[in-house]
């Protein structure tokens, strides 16, 4: 008790008192670059900073300033939040505020969830941050609940069970605010669950809408389902989407489907692979576009739908990129969800390009003969082109910089049935990988609207860090291994690394304060990767999560 | 480069080493089990174990125990199994039966690492 008055108190006396933070200032996040109010860095998901103070040149001068341990040993995810000089963090198991400065502790709250939890987490026992309004700090927990903060305390105001874990729900996402409402998705599309986004109150907790990502058989899209395979259809929706003002549009992409032998659910199978346009008042949907139907692959369409102004053809044009775990990197118009481009940014097998009409994959034997059975070498792997962490959108240079994989997968689909509580796949889990000879990763700075490279900085074992690039023409990357890294945004060439102790699976951010710009991000791994590659390489890299800022040391 | 490419072979050494000890996917034959069972426990592994444990029991030992180096009690791995560990290893008890427990141990058995 005496602790937690402490803690309080000194959160009262920190130099930077919590002022509510309001609607107005997440819309403005992306160029507030004293803060960092959202995640992927702006509701655009860019995770650019116009910040120029660390540039290439002095890129090399950067320095550790300070590191906060987790005291933990799982995956670190999180992306921190900043505002007015205090980080935001979470883990799995705790909510942290923590002095930018200084890397002091203002407050923690543990969370805890039960024993039985990771029995359905699919891919590290994770969280991947908190999202931040007026004077309150939202997360989601492992045993699926929602729960809101005071960010001047850490008390816990109010918590919301989303979702049974008996059922095979958890939640790692870091939560949107957009128009007033906190938006949260589900994991768990691999343990028969049927995916959900929900919308919060922030104010009160009370639950305001759930959109289904599967339909009923009554509703739009339920046509594309047999019998009963909706009700264990998958389609989680794991990372938090992005959002237009102006559109009022929230973009929120859709997992896979379940199980993965698609054998088990002929047809389309809405809206798994796909990304929704919501209104996030209501959570009605205002269009979707379907990156694979029928995907026996595990191509989950989470991953972030980054949102920018560019030309398209001479017109400037609002699009929505993404570089799907299918292999192709498409570009959609999103006022409307009219497809623009779509090629391939990795080696693909399992279609030879997407019909520009219809939207559709044009598919290959290798799709024919995995949905009969036969095992193939399917390019990429159920790991996709690229997995969940996030890329970075540059405007000044056009270039999309991503964490790429570079290897195939086998694939074998086998009977399934359904138990509550336990892995609902029907694939061989035994014989996963074709790996090859070369990098089995690479950073890649990727042209938007033909997919094609301009640089790549190669990996032996690859990559599983977010990217962050800025106006001083660095793009920053981890490593598997423990590198924090800084790239020329130009031509990818290593300006600097940063031994940070364990391997970095985190979203690098940064802000400007004081005069100094600061970098942060998490060190600390045990995600999909490691967990499910079999790459012993790793014994020699220690886990345990720990938070690292850094800035250019004066000269 | 020249740094990134020594660290490279570094690793390639390393790994060269441990598939000369291991052979992955290659259980070695154990005396007087039966490989019904050995097989039976493969599938559970798949089923409850491998997304934490690895692939074939194939992981590096950090983010979860290398069970290829679980010493050999018996007793010790039935108990955490039904019961869990150090709030990380979950416990299994209401999901696995005994007959199913065992099957593990005897796939755990044909995986140690000599």
């Amino acid at each position: 008790m005496k602790r937690i008055a402490l803690a309080a108190s000194l959160a009262i006396l920190a130099p930077f008192g919590v002022s509510a933070q309001t609607t107005d200032q997440l819309v403005k996040g992306a160029t507030d670059t004293s803060n960092v109010l959202n995640y992927g860095m702006g509701y655009n998901l860019q995770r650019f900073s116009p910040l120029t103070q660390i540039n290439k040149d002095n890129a090399k001068n950067l320095v550790p300033l300070w590191n906060y341990s987790f005291a933990d040993d799982r995956s670190e995810e999180s992306q921190p939040i900043v505002y007015q000089g205090i980080l935001y963090v979470t883990t799995h198991a705790a909510t942290m505020a923590v002095e930018a400065k200084t890397g002091k502790q203002i407050w923690k709250t543990k969370v805890e969830y039960p024993p039985e939890t990771p029995r359905i987490v699919c891919c590290g026992i994770i969280n991947r941050g908190a999202a931040i309004h007026e004077g309150k700090i939202f997360r989601t927990t492992l045993d699926a609940n929602v729960i809101a903060l005071d960010a001047a305390t850490g008390k816990e105001l109010w918590r919301q069970k989303a979702a049974d874990i008996k059922e095979g729900y958890s939640m790692t996402v870091a939560p949107l605010v957009a128009d007033g409402v906190v938006l949260t998705g589900i994991s768990g599309a691999e343990f028969g669950t049927r995916g959900f986004i929900d919308g919060w109150d922030p104010a009160t907790g009370k639950h305001l809408w759930r959109t289904h990502t599967i339909p009923t058989p009554d509703e739009p899209g339920g046509d594309t389902w047999k019998g009963d395979t909706w009700k264990l259809g998958g389609g989680s929706t794991w990372i938090t989407g992005s959002y237009d003002p102006e559109l009022n549009t929230v973009y929120w992409g859709i997992g896979n489907p379940g199980p993965f032998n698609s054998a088990v659910r002929p047809g389309d199978n809405l809206y798994t692979c796909s990304v929704l346009a919501l209104d996030p008042k209501t959570g009605k949907i205002k269009w979707h576009y379907q990156f694979s139907p029928n995907n026996p692959f595990d191509y989950d369409s989470v991953a972030e739908m980054v949102l920018a102004d560019i030309n398209v053809e001479g017109k400037p044009t609002k699009v929505l990129m993404d570089a799907n775990r299918n292999g192709f990197f498409y570009v959609l118009d999103r006022t409307n969800g009219k497809l623009l481009a779509a090629n391939p940014y990795v080696k693909v097998n399992w279609a030879t390009s997407i019909d520009m009409k219809t939207g559709r994959p044009i598919e290959t034997d290798v799709s024919k003969d995995a949905r009969e059975g036969k095992k193939v070498v399917v390019y990429p792997s159920i790991l996709g082109g690229k997995n969940w962490e996030p890329m970075s959108f540059n405007p000044q240079t056009g270039l999309a910089y991503a964490n790429t994989l570079a290897f195939g997968g086998h694939y074998k689909t086998e009977p399934v049935t359904y138990k509550a509580g336990e892995w609902y796949l029907g694939m061989d889990l035994t014989d996963l990988w074709e790996w090859g000879d070369g990098p089995r990763g690479h950073l890649k700075a990727i042209d938007p609207l033909t997919g094609k490279t301009k640089w790549e900085a190669p990996s032996d074992i690859p990559r599983f860090s977010g990217v962050l690039s800025t106006a001083g023409g660095v793009v920053f990357s981890g490593q598997l291994t423990g590198e924090f890294e800084a790239f020329d945004a130009n031509d990818g060439k290593k300006l600097w690394q940063f031994q940070t102790g364990s391997g970095i699976e985190g979203q690098p951010v940064t802000w400007q304060q004081d005069g100094v710009q600061y970098v942060a991000v998490t060190s600390g791994y045990g995600g999909v990767y490691s967990l499910f590659s079999g790459d012993e390489r790793l014994a020699k890299v220690p886990a345990g999560g720990s938070l690292w800022v850094f800035a250019v040391k004066p000269q | 480069m020249i740094k990134a490419s020594l660290i490279a072979a570094a690793y390639f050494a390393a790994a060269m080493t441990a598939s000369a000890q291991t052979s992955p996917g290659a259980p070695q034959p154990s005396a007087g089990v039966d490989q019904a069972q050995v097989d039976q426990g493969k599938t559970t592994y798949a089923r409850t174990c491998s997304h934490c444990h690895g692939p074939n029991m194939v992981n590096g030992g950090t983010v979860a125990p290398d069970l290829r180096a679980f010493p050999n009690d018996r007793d010790r791995f039935v108990t955490t199994v039904k019961r869990g560990k150090n709030g990380r290893m979950p416990p299994w008890g209401d999901v696995l039966n005994d007959d199913q427990i065992a099957t593990l141990w005897d796939y755990l058995a044909s995986r140690r690492t000599p």
